[in-house]
């Protein structure tokens, strides 16, 4: 078997789990479909009560995409590896030897899966029933953006689950410390240029903020690959740094896992 | 690569592993040397919090010693980890490892992915393991739907999936009823019997399970290993003492305490009856005195019911080494 092979198959297995599992409890569909959009909904309505640019509908539409996302990088990949801990799941796939980040993988790509059904629903709600207008030229721009956020992102995931080994259920606190505070520097429902320098270069340091400007760029104000080689450039070195210390800091947080015995230690 | 020098199936030299807790340090394994062979069920008795659990968590990768050695299948399991994962399984009693709105086959299917088969190969793998353990009855059920002793097979059946030589076994009957746990039993005999899996290493603190189903047993107390041997090498190490089996009224426990200054008396331990409102005192003495024991009794106002001399049992074995029951807290 070669090593891709070893790799993807946990994985598929474990995106298996989160996708066919997920989909035997229908209400699924009601919680993390119909509800997010509901939000959605009323920062979109007070923008249009204060007569705001049309632009920022899009703009509302692509950041809740784009930051349900990172939620899903939080609460998918490291809540669940908690879990997966607090049932004896973790340490039966440790003991196949397989590579953790196999695990990680398959609970992001299942999640992803699930947020995208999620995201597309914001999309039709926002173009059918709020008239968002968006500029399809340049997708491919916008997909290849979006894409190198979410291996950033999922990249930074795998630091974050591996804390959660760590902190046990603390973890939680630190997806709130993570969650709200990036939601609100990155721009979630406004451009990042209402805040002063300082706060933008801070902000600019996380690949959300990036990505969401450049998705942004391309699918709301039209512009093509001249105004977002920047954000490529700059996302690509958020991958080439994020990926290999993600991997790095799981293995020595399983390493350390080992040796405190926190890796079958449970309700910590 | 780090072999062990004598190639047992599994071999510990002076393995120790310490917690730190609130209250200090604490020391779950002490200097724990053990020797097993390939080809035999193996069995570790110990009462709860011997260090039994710590010991099979270290042999299989998922803890780290504070210090000594452990080898499985010949490989360092602290330098080797990954190739010991390769050799072993481990099946815990109790627990319920999987995804409880799968069905048993899609997550015998999901372990047989992890350990890197593909769909197809998994598939077989899965009819291989379902003849062997018989899942017929709850493989399309989903797993948070199954009975303790379904769920107990189940995970027999997860961990032979990656045909292991060397098979831990952690509690396994915990919790099961007595039809269950013969079910269980007779399983596990069968794999070695069968030459299905080579070596079995397996915790329990039942007495009778580990007398029924070893071929040698270390008996492990406060993280020491404190004898070993067959189930007759350990019975002779009591071949003088004397044994009955008293028959009294319910009483309170520690109202027996007077019985541990009789000079005879090696140990004793106590099982009331909620049915009958009875309870056995099992005492084990160095010599034969019963006549003092039951004078004593009486003249604690103990109604004593009946009285017979008994055999040894590997009950009595650990009253004498330990001084106290396997189940007395």
């Amino acid at each position: 078997m070669n090593r891709i092979a070893r790799i993807l198959r946990p994985a598929f297995a474990r995106a298996y789990v989160r996708i066919f599992g997920g989909f035997r409890e229908k209400s699924w569909l009601f919680w993390e479909v119909i509800l997010p959009t509901i939000f959605m909904s009323s920062i979109i309505f007070a923008y249009e009560n204060l007569d705001a640019p049309k632009i920022f509908i899009g703009f509302v539409v692509l950041g809740t995409i784009m930051m349900n996302f990172w939620y899903n990088v939080l609460w998918g990949m490291g809540s669940v590896l908690y879990w997966e801990k607090e049932t004896g799941n973790l340490e039966v796939y440790i003991l196949t030897g397989s590579p953790l980040p196999s695990l990680l993988l398959g609970m992001a790509l299942g999640g992803m899966f699930n947020t995208s059904i999620r995201s597309l629903a914001m999309i039709l709600i926002g173009i059918f029933v709020f008239n968002a207008e968006f500029t399809p030229a340049y997708l491919p721009y916008a997909l290849i953006i979006f894409f190198l956020t979410l291996f950033a992102l999922y990249s930074m995931g795998m630091a974050f689950a591996s804390l959660h080994l760590i902190y046990g259920r603390k973890g939680i606190r630190l997806n709130e410390v993570m969650g709200e505070p990036i939601s609100f520097l990155s721009g979630q429902y406004y451009p990042i240029n209402i805040f002063p320098t300082f706060i933008q270069s801070i902000a600019s340091l996380m690949p959300i903020t990036i990505g969401l400007d450049g998705v942004r760029r391309a699918l709301i104000l039209g512009v093509g690959f001249e105004s977002l080689w920047l954000h490529m450039t700059l996302l690509v070195v958020m991958v080439f740094i994020l990926f290999p210390l993600g991997i790095y800091i799981m293995s020595k947080i399983v390493e350390k896992g080992r040796k405190d015995g926190r890796l079958i230690l449970r309700w910590i | 690569m780090v072999k062990s020098p004598l190639q047992y199936a599994i071999e510990t030299i002076n393995l120790s592993r310490e917690f730190t807790t609130e209250d200090g340090v604490f020391k779950a394994l002490d200097n724990v040397n053990l020797k097993v062979r390939s080809g035999i069920i193996f069995g570790l008795l110990g009462p709860n919090g011997a260090g039994k659990t710590t010991l099979i968590r270290i042999l299989s990768t998922l803890l780290l010693p504070t210090s000594g050695e452990a080898y499985v299948g010949g490989y360092n399991v602290v330098k080797e980890a990954n190739k010991v994962r390769g050799i072993i399984n481990l099946v815990s009693g109790g627990e319920r490892p999987g995804y409880g709105i799968l069905t048993t086959e899609e997550n015998l299917m999901y372990y047989a992915q992890i350990y890197g088969f593909s769909r197809g190969e998994a598939k077989k793998r899965i009819e291989e393991v379902n003849e062997l353990i018989g899942l017929d009855e709850f493989l399309h059920k989903r797993l948070n739907t199954l009975s303790t002793g379904m769920i107990q097979k189940y995970a027999l059946a997860r961990g032979l999936l990656n045909k292991p030589r060397i098979l831990f076994l952690d509690e396994p009957t915990l919790g099961l009823d007595v039809e269950n746990a013969r079910v269980i039993r007779r399983l596990v005999r069968r794999l070695v019997d069968e030459g299905i899996i080579k070596t079995i290493l397996l915790t329990s603190h039942y007495m009778a399970e580990v007398e029924e189903l070893c071929d040698y047993i270390a008996i492990i107390n406060k993280g020491r290993i404190i004898a070993g041997g067959t189930v007759e090498e350990l019975k002779n190490m009591i071949s003088k003492e004397v044994i009955y089996n008293i028959d009294v009224k319910a009483i309170d426990t520690p109202k027996l305490e007077f019985l541990k200054s009789i000079d005879s008396v090696i140990g004793y331990t106590v099982r009331m009856s909620n049915v009958s409102g009875e309870a056995r005192i099992r005492i084990v003495m160095s010599y034969e005195d019963i006549s003092r024991i039951l004078d004593t009794l009486e003249r604690n106002r103990i109604k004593i019911l009946r009285i017979h001399q008994d055999r040894i049992s590997l009950e009595d074995v650990f009253l004498k080494l330990v001084g106290r029951g396997i189940t007395d807290e």
